[in-house]
């Protein structure tokens, strides 16, 4: 069954995370991303940044509460088992720094059919405590037909 | 990071899946999804076993664009999940320069697995090159 078009627009309670430094740490040796940046945290201090930073990519792991809620959802119902990540996309506005607090609104950008397969566009913006844009997100996904 | 020119091809990186990748992955994302971790429920939902999260893939590309250099020189990242990463594939990662304008460079990237098949496609990166 088609996904409803109606939910285009459709915005979600805001999901905050707490960055922590070992979580950083974590997240960095999980890929193998080895910047001292990211896990060094005397050679993080003398840096510009002046202590640890997160990875562009660890913006997975805060926004991701947002795709969960999309998941949860269940007036939208997605049909999990036929789900796939089609495409991803990050614009990348400011470092993400260990100990930032950072709130994520999600909201269903676009809902299309394409092949009989339903295309669900979740768009993810994350703002760190002074309210500045460190991240946004497009995130698609295909629940196969 | 300095001296890109147009159609320039970055220097492949090749990185070989370990076995507990996903496992490692789940536990440093939050992504626990049983298609990464269990082979018979990966099985069952029409996967060939269990799979890597495409979003791990996707630091991968990151890494083959930007190295040790400074994170915040990555404006935007995008790929599309052509196909499935599985445990102890062996990918490469490509790229070229695609575009220059005054201080950004687009790169286009994709990822190839050992039997040549692409995994990543439509890889696109914009940096900010020089100081």
């Amino acid at each position: 069954m088609a996904v409803d078009t109606k939910f285009i627009g459709r915005e979600y309670k805001p999901t905050t995370y707490v960055v922590g430094q070992e979580k950083i740490k974590e997240y960095a040796l999980a890929i193998g991303d080895l910047n001292p940046l990211y896990i060094d945290p005397v050679f993080a201090k003398n840096s510009r940044f002046e202590c640890i930073v997160a990875p562009p990519m660890f913006v997975v792991v805060f926004a991701k509460d947002a795709m969960e809620v999309l998941f949860a959802d269940n007036e939208i119902k997605l049909n999990m088992s036929r789900l796939v990540h089609g495409e991803q996309e990050f614009n990348f506005h400011q470092v993400v720094k260990a100990n930032d607090t950072i709130t994520t609104k999600g909201r269903i950008k676009n809902i299309h059919q394409k092949n009989n397969n339903d295309f669900v566009e979740l768009e993810t913006k994350s703002y760190n405590q002074n309210n500045e844009l460190v991240v946004d997100g497009l995130w698609t996904f295909i629940v196969r037909g | 990071m300095s001296d890109y020119k147009i159609n320039q091809e970055l220097e492949p990186v090749q990185i070989e899946v370990d076995k507990y990748r996903s496992y490692y992955y789940a536990g440093a994302s939050g992504d626990f999804n049983p298609i990464h971790l269990d082979n018979d429920f990966a099985i069952k939902v029409g996967l060939p076993g269990k799979i890597l999260h495409g979003l791990c893939t996707m630091a991968f590309v990151y890494r083959t664009v930007m190295k040790n250099n400074d994170p915040d020189k990555m404006k935007k990242l995008s790929v599309r999940f052509r196909q499935v990463v599985r445990p102890s594939d062996k990918l490469t990662i490509k790229g070229k320069v695609i575009e220059k304008e005054n201080d950004t460079v687009k790169i286009g990237l994709i990822a190839e697995n050992q039997n040549n098949e692409q995994v990543i496609t439509n890889g696109c990166a914009v940096i900010v090159v020089g100081t």
